[in-house]
């Protein structure tokens, strides 16, 4: 338990009938990126959506880091380690790319409330702001408004907003999506390095990627957990092959 | 190719030039008019906050306009009928002094604008302006029924209330003090939209979820800026009831609401002199076309129409060379 960042215990979600998450049990160790793989409205997205508090839960509990998050709301959660990026973009497109970030960082540094300081004089913020900015590879776009970046530097700014929160735990939903060969590269790089500080939940259906970064495995199908191990138990798991992967690896 | 910074300047130029000239050729009239487009500015001003750049759709800004003028009205009432306004627990009069009205006026549209955005921002979209309508409308009727201030027939103050060293009732001095608020409030507005706070306010426009999930209290932050954009057009209220020496329940109609919205609209939405713009363009329509006819009101839908079909960004947006370029 003690190495456990994230702990969830029985977390179901229905809508009537349908069972979106069926009573899952799922953890997160310190250093560790755990991935989730599943087919197509299997329920990770809204089991990402149950952790951060913007979908409420029927039944089961949450745990960050020895305290129980299950009654916080979805900005509380943030507030206290939960950083997230979005399956399809999410972004504040008429922002540059270096003020999205500045964005990120207002909460951590206490400076939301602050009325009449201009934001572009706050040297500390815009500093930091870049060194993110130069970790997602994305410098070059500092001042372009995030509305005219490529998908793939849009996939790169929302990790980078992740990143800019400095959280207990990333949960990232298809982060690699729709990004070229350099850009997964540069992603993979950058979650081997940031897991060891924030350990990752990471939703992702490039295979590759999954089976280059991933500690542990687990395998979601109508809503329940159905195999969770290491990359080679999951590859050789009968079932996970059957109604995953589909095909010998 | 005119920028929108240029044109800004040309504003400041015609704020001061137009009671210039009605100094000069001795036209108080155009002193007048000049500075009701100044105080419905700063009621666009303190609407274009929460509607121009937190997407806040206010239909109930005419309660906070209202309720300056009300406070302004009731206070100046009382001091002229030496009355006591009220005597318990204790003893409060009225007053003529703008230097003791208006920081009441202003607190009591704070605390109004406080109550109704606590309540109203719980819903979104079309329940958002639902709601905001209905509070402005509540107090509507409440004006109308309340007779010991005039009821449906209004208040009439007969004197302006008083400033420090000035006359009042002299048209250039009221406009230079309508003027002063007026700027006061694009240099609050703009201190605001430049600070963290208002970087906050204008991602809450663009993409809530996104802001609440880099954990900002966007609640919190909608509630503040609806005070604050309450709070200045409620001071808009305050003056404008000093303008006309009147106040009636036709300042709370949402008629008022979507007339101080017009001015944001047309004059472009999340532009910090864009209300003005719009104010003044709505009072040079309605003195000029209303001239020749009664229902004026015809040609200004006509011209909103093409604004939102052709100009969304409002007629400042027209001189905005960035956003012609990204066309």
């Amino acid at each position: 338990m003690k190495n456990k960042i994230l702990n969830i215990k029985n977390l179901s979600k229905s809508y009537g009938a349908f069972k979106v998450t069926d009573e899952i049990a799922i953890d997160l160790n310190f250093d560790e990126i755990h991935a989730l793989i599943g087919p197509n409205g299997a329920g990770k997205s809204t089991l990402i959506k149950q952790i951060v508090g913007s979908v409420r839960h029927d039944i089961g509990s949450i745990v960050l880091d020895q305290e129980d998050i299950t009654d916080l709301n979805d900005v509380e959660r943030a507030k206290i380690g939960i950083s997230r990026t979005f399956q399809v973009s999410s972004i504040i497109p008429k922002f540059s790319a270096l003020d999205n970030i500045i964005l990120s960082l207002l909460d951590k540094s206490k400076e939301t409330f602050q009325l009449f300081k201009s934001i572009r004089k706050n040297k500390e913020l815009d500093s930091k702001a870049k060194k993110i900015l130069k970790e997602i590879e994305l410098s070059d776009k500092s001042n372009i408004l995030a509305s005219e970046l490529s998908h793939g530097e849009r996939r790169k700014l929302e990790v980078g907003l992740a990143l800019a929160m400095d959280p207990k735990v990333f949960l990232f939903d298809e982060p690699m999506a729709g990004l070229d060969e350099s850009g997964t590269k540069m992603m993979i790089n950058l979650f081997k390095k940031i897991k060891t500080n924030s350990p990752i939940l990471l939703i992702e259906h490039d295979m590759d990627a999954v089976f280059a970064l991933a500690d542990r495995v687990s395998v979601i199908n109508y809503g329940k957990i159905v195999a969770t191990g290491t990359v080679d138990q999951i590859r050789s798991n009968v079932l996970v092959r059957d109604v995953y992967l589909g095909y010998e690896i | 190719m005119i920028i929108e910074k240029f044109f800004n300047k040309w504003i400041m130029f015609f704020l001061i030039l137009i009671p210039t000239c009605g100094v000069i050729f001795d036209e108080p009239y155009f002193i007048t008019l000049a500075t009701k487009v100044v105080i419905l500015g700063i009621a666009g001003i303190g609407l274009n906050l929460a509607l121009g750049y937190c997407g806040l759709i206010s239909l109930g800004h005419a309660a906070f306009f209202g309720i300056g003028g009300y406070i302004t009205g009731i206070l100046s009432f009382h001091a002229l009928n030496d009355e006591v306004l009220f005597s318990w627990p204790v003893v409060v009069s009225g007053s003529s002094e703008m230097l003791i009205i208006w920081p009441i006026a202003i607190l009591v549209s704070a605390l109004f604008s406080f109550i109704i955005g606590l309540l109203s921002l719980r819903t979104s979209g079309v329940y958002f302006i639902m709601i905001t309508l209905a509070f402005a409308q509540m107090l509507y009727f409440f004006s109308i029924s309340w007779p010991n201030y005039g009821g449906e027939d209004g208040l009439s103050i007969y004197i302006r209330n008083s400033f420090p060293m000035l006359n009042t009732m002299d048209p250039l001095s009221f406009y230079i003090i309508s003027l002063f608020w007026l700027l006061f409030s694009i240099f609050i507005s703009l201190k605001l939209i430049n600070s963290p706070f208002g970087m906050s306010f204008q991602a809450i426009k663009q993409n809530e979820e996104r802001v609440k999930s880099v954990g900002i209290e966007t609640f919190k932050v909608k509630l503040l800026v609806f005070v604050i954009s309450g709070t200045i057009t409620g001071l808009a209220g305050s003056l404008y009831t000093d303008l006309n020496r009147f106040v009636s329940p036709t300042v709370l109609d949402w008629h008022t609401s979507g007339e101080i919205m017009v001015f944001v609209i047309l004059g472009g939405m999340a532009r910090l002199y864009g209300p003005l713009v719009g104010a003044a363009f709505f009072i040079a329509l309605e003195q000029t076309l209303g001239s020749y006819t009664e229902n004026w009101q015809f040609w200004l839908g006509l011209i909103l129409i093409l604004v939102i079909l052709y100009a969304r960004s409002g007629i400042l947006g027209l001189f905005d060379k960035k956003l012609k370029h990204e066309k």
